[in-house]
Order: C-alpha cells, then sequence, then structure tokens
C-alpha cells in the first residue's frame, strides 16, 4: 500500500509526516532553549519565569483547539459527514489535554510566586475560571457523546451541543473581569505582553514556543483523526 | 399553521397537562421547600453574609431547574407523541411553546423559593424591585438555557442525571451576575446603581441562549 492510499480520505500522510517531524526538530530546540538561554532576573519569579514559555503557549493551544472543535461541529451539522464529527470530537479531546496541562502549570506557578508564603492553590482568577469552565464544558461533552449510542444521532447532538456551550462562554469574557481580580498581565485593560510583562531577550523563543505548541496540536489531532477513520473502517462504517 | 398560534397551542397543552396532575410543579416546590429547608437547617443561627445567602438562594434555585426542567421533552417520548408534534407543527413553535412554559414554571418556584428563603434565612431585603426583576432576569435565562439541553437528553439513551452535567457549566456566567444582583438588593448592598453590569449580562445571556437555542433545536428535534 502507498503512502497516499493509505492516506484513509482524512488526512494526507505525506504532509502529516513533515509535519510531524519538523514540529519535533522544533519543540525539541525550543526546549533545549527555554531552558538554557539566559532570562532576565527578577526578584520572586527567579528561575520560574522559564514557565512562561510552556504556561501561555497552552492556553493559545486551547483555544485554537476550541475553534478547531466548533467550526467542524458546525461544519458537521451543515453536511452530515462522519469525519466532521471525528475531527470536532478529536479536536476537543487534545484541547482537553492541553488546557487540563495550562491549568496545571498556571495553578503550581501561581502558588509559588503570586501566593508565594500562603497556602492557596486555587484562587478565582478570571482566567483560570474560564479555563476550568471550558474543561468542564469538554467534560460534559464527552460524557454527553457516551450517553447516545446511534452514531449520526450523537453526532448531531454532541455538535449542537458544542456550539450552544461555545455560544455562552464569551460572556465569561465580560462578566467575569468585572467580579474577579486579576494578577495576570494584560488583564486590567493594559495589553498583554508589553515592553514590562515579556523581556525583549525572552520573546523569540516564546513566540517558538507557541508555534511549536500549535504544531504539536496538529499533529496530536491529525493522528487521532486518522486513528479514529481507521477503527471505524475496520468496523465496516461504510460512510466513512 | 400560524406560528404564534402553534406556540401557544404547544404552551397551552403542557400547560393544561400539568394542571391535571400538577407533577412537575409540585416536585420543583418540594424541592426547593425541603433543600432550603435543609440548608437552614445547615447554618442554623449562625449570621451568614449577603454573598453567602445569595449564593444558597440560587445554588438551590439551579438544581432545582436541573432536577425539573429535564421533563419536559422526555415526557414526550415516554407519551409517545413526538411524532405528532412533529407532524402538527415546526420545531420552532415546540421549542418557543416548551420555553414559555419553563419560563413560567421556574419563574413561579423561584418566587416561592424567595419566600422561604426571605423567611428561613432571616433575609432583609433593602431594594425588592431589584430583587424580583433579578429573578425574573435569571428564571429567563435559565430556562432559555434548558429547555434546548433538555430536548438533548430526551434523544439520550441514558438519561438519568445527564441535564446537571450539561447544564452547569453553560450557568456559571448567569450564576455569577445573579448572586451579584441579589447581593446589592439585600443590605449593604448598592440596589440598582452598582448593577449595570449584571443586568446587561443577564439580558445579553438570555437573549444569546434563547437565539442560539432557535438556531440549532431543528437538529434536534428532527431525526
Amino acid at each position: 500500500m502507498s503512502d497516499t492510499t493509505h492516506a484513509a480520505g482524512a488526512v494526507n500522510v505525506r504532509r502529516y509526516r513533515l509535519v510531524r517531524n519538523v514540529v519535533a526538530v522544533w519543540l525539541t530546540l525550543m526546549i533545549v532553549a527555554a531552558f538554557l538561554r539566559d532570562i532576565p532576573r527578577l526578584n520572586i519569579l527567579e528561575q520560574t519565569a522559564r514557565n512562561l514559555y510552556f504556561h501561555v503557549p497552552m492556553w493559545f493551544t486551547m483555544m485554537t483547539a476550541v475553534f478547531v472543535s466548533a467550526y467542524h461541529s458546525f461544519q458537521f451539522l451543515r453536511t452530515g459527514n462522519p469525519i466532521r464529527d471525528i475531527r470536532a470530537l478529536q479536536a476537543a479531546r487534545v484541547g482537553f489535554a492541553f488546557g487540563l496541562m495550562g491549568l496545571i502549570t498556571g495553578i503550581v506557578w501561581a502558588r509559588f510566586t503570586w501566593y508565594a508564603g500562603t497556602n492557596i492553590w486555587w484562587n478565582f482568577d478570571p482566567r483560570q475560571t474560564m479555563a476550568a469552565v471550558q474543561l468542564l464544558i469538554y467534560g460534559a461533552y464527552f460524557v454527553l457523546r457516551t450517553a447516545v449510542d446511534e452514531p449520526r444521532r450523537r453526532g448531531r447532538i454532541a455538535a449542537v451541543y458544542n456550539l450552544f456551550a461555545a455560544a455562552t462562554v464569551p460572556f465569561l469574557l465580560y462578566i467575569v473581569p468585572r467580579q474577579m481580580h486579576s494578577l495576570h498581565p494584560g488583564a486590567e485593560g493594559n495589553p498583554a505582553f508589553s515592553e514590562t510583562d515579556l523581556a525583549p531577550a525572552m520573546r523569540p523563543i516564546f513566540y517558538a514556543a507557541v508555534i511549536g505548541f500549535i504544531g504539536l496540536f496538529w499533529v496530536l489531532y491529525t493522528q487521532r483523526v486518522r486513528l479514529a477513520v481507521l477503527k471505524q473502517r475496520l468496523q465496516g462504517d461504510p460512510e466513512i | 399553521m400560524n406560528w404564534l398560534y402553534g406556540a401557544w397551542a404547544v404552551f397551552e397543552k403542557d400547560l393544561r397537562l400539568e394542571l391535571r396532575n400538577r407533577y412537575a410543579v409540585n416536585m420543583l416546590l418540594m424541592f426547593v421547600l425541603s433543600s432550603l429547608v435543609l440548608v437552614a437547617f445547615g447554618i442554623g443561627e449562625t449570621a451568614v453574609s449577603t454573598r453567602v445567602q445569595g449564593a444558597l438562594l440560587w445554588v438551590v434555585i439551579v438544581f432545582s431547574a436541573a432536577v425539573g426542567l429535564g421533563r419536559s421533552f422526555i415526557s414526550e417520548e415516554e407519551r409517545g407523541t413526538v411524532l405528532l408534534l412533529q407532524l402538527n407543527t415546526r420545531g420552532s413553535m415546540v421549542y418557543a411553546g416548551k420555553l414559555l412554559f419553563n419560563f413560567l414554571l421556574i419563574l413561579s418556584v423561584n418566587l416561592v423559593a424567595l419566600g422561604a428563603f426571605i423567611l428561613l434565612l432571616r433575609v432583609d431585603v433593602r431594594a425588592p424591585g431589584l430583587l424580583l426583576t433579578t429573578l425574573a432576569l435569571g428564571a429567563l435565562g435559565l430556562a432559555g438555557a434548558t429547555t434546548l439541553l433538555a430536548a438533548i437528553i430526551a434523544r439520550a439513551a441514558n438519561k438519568g442525571p445527564l441535564l446537571p452535567v450539561l447544564l452547569f457549566p453553560l450557568l456559571v456566567p448567569l450564576l455569577l451576575s445573579v448572586v451579584s444582583a441579589t447581593r446589592a438588593a439585600l443590605p449593604q448592598g448598592n440596589g440598582w446603581n452598582a448593577v449595570g453590569d449584571e443586568m446587561l449580562t443577564l439580558i445579553g445571556f438570555a437573549g444569546v441562549v434563547i437565539t442560539v437555542s432557535v438556531l440549532l433545536f431543528d437538529y434536534v428535534w428532527n431525526e
């Protein structure tokens, strides 16, 4: 079987391998640089500032995944093509993993910097709240999928829930910052990543990290889509 | 069929069925009353802050909505009347009728809950108009979010306690706003002056969930 027939109709294998190799090299270099390059020394933050290279790109990646998932849910409702449902689900799954990583890196980072000396692990920071809500929504989405047996019905109902939930999330952007205070850079109306928030020396690696982790999302996501398509084919679903 | 007439007919049918056995309304009232009594006994004579009072009231209301409103489409499936509704009405009429019924149901339950809350938790209300407005807008947002989800779980094989799982993550913006508005209506609150953002969020939330529900309802309703 050649590479192109192996593509399962859903993923271009040549492109997938190319991106995967580039992402592997890119992320390795980026992680080495993230740990070894000099960074400006700040009190309290000290070496934990390197977490910026990991924590912040996790959020960007989760937001990308949320958009990809919602887009494919919308397309599933429009066309009814089963591949769209698979794509929406896999984007949500990989996005969930990135969101969880972002939440954990954020909680640990805050515990030993903003809340150093206290015993506070969970705080009602607006961004943390929004991320937790998004994770709960995806948790509910996964539970809902297991509650329906018939694939077409499951796809449609899950897509409806995914889009319905996506419509309510923007309210958090509006109401939450008015009720909770944030220590995040850029949270109180000042632009994020200004000169004072992100030192020029850290910028190149930060941007490289954002691109690298979004690339990693793409690799994991396409890989999972291909796996899901092959599984369905083996089960004899004629539509894929 | 005229759209308004169709929606009204669906509402009237639900209301008449409800008045025949009063299952949903009695169950909701007992749920709200008994959980508020539990809350009151749990707190005892301790004075709690207005923030905690507001949070307790709304958590009870949100739970009662999740328990009570989930039946609205399951009952159609159980009675086997889904096909008849699909033949005789359009999806948006069914949605509008059910939404109106759920709104009135949750609003009346909210009013009873508020009365019990004031008596049991010894609450002093500073701005009654604001509190009632908050209750009404909160009920609208709750009914808007719950009606579509009730249609969704009616299509699921394992209905069980699925509705709270689906509903609660969506209600975080609503809960934040109603608790904060309720607090403004209690002593030490600033009344109407302080709740511009909350009212805007509540109106916007209800508007968005109802609009999106109308757009998505047909995909759930028509098989």
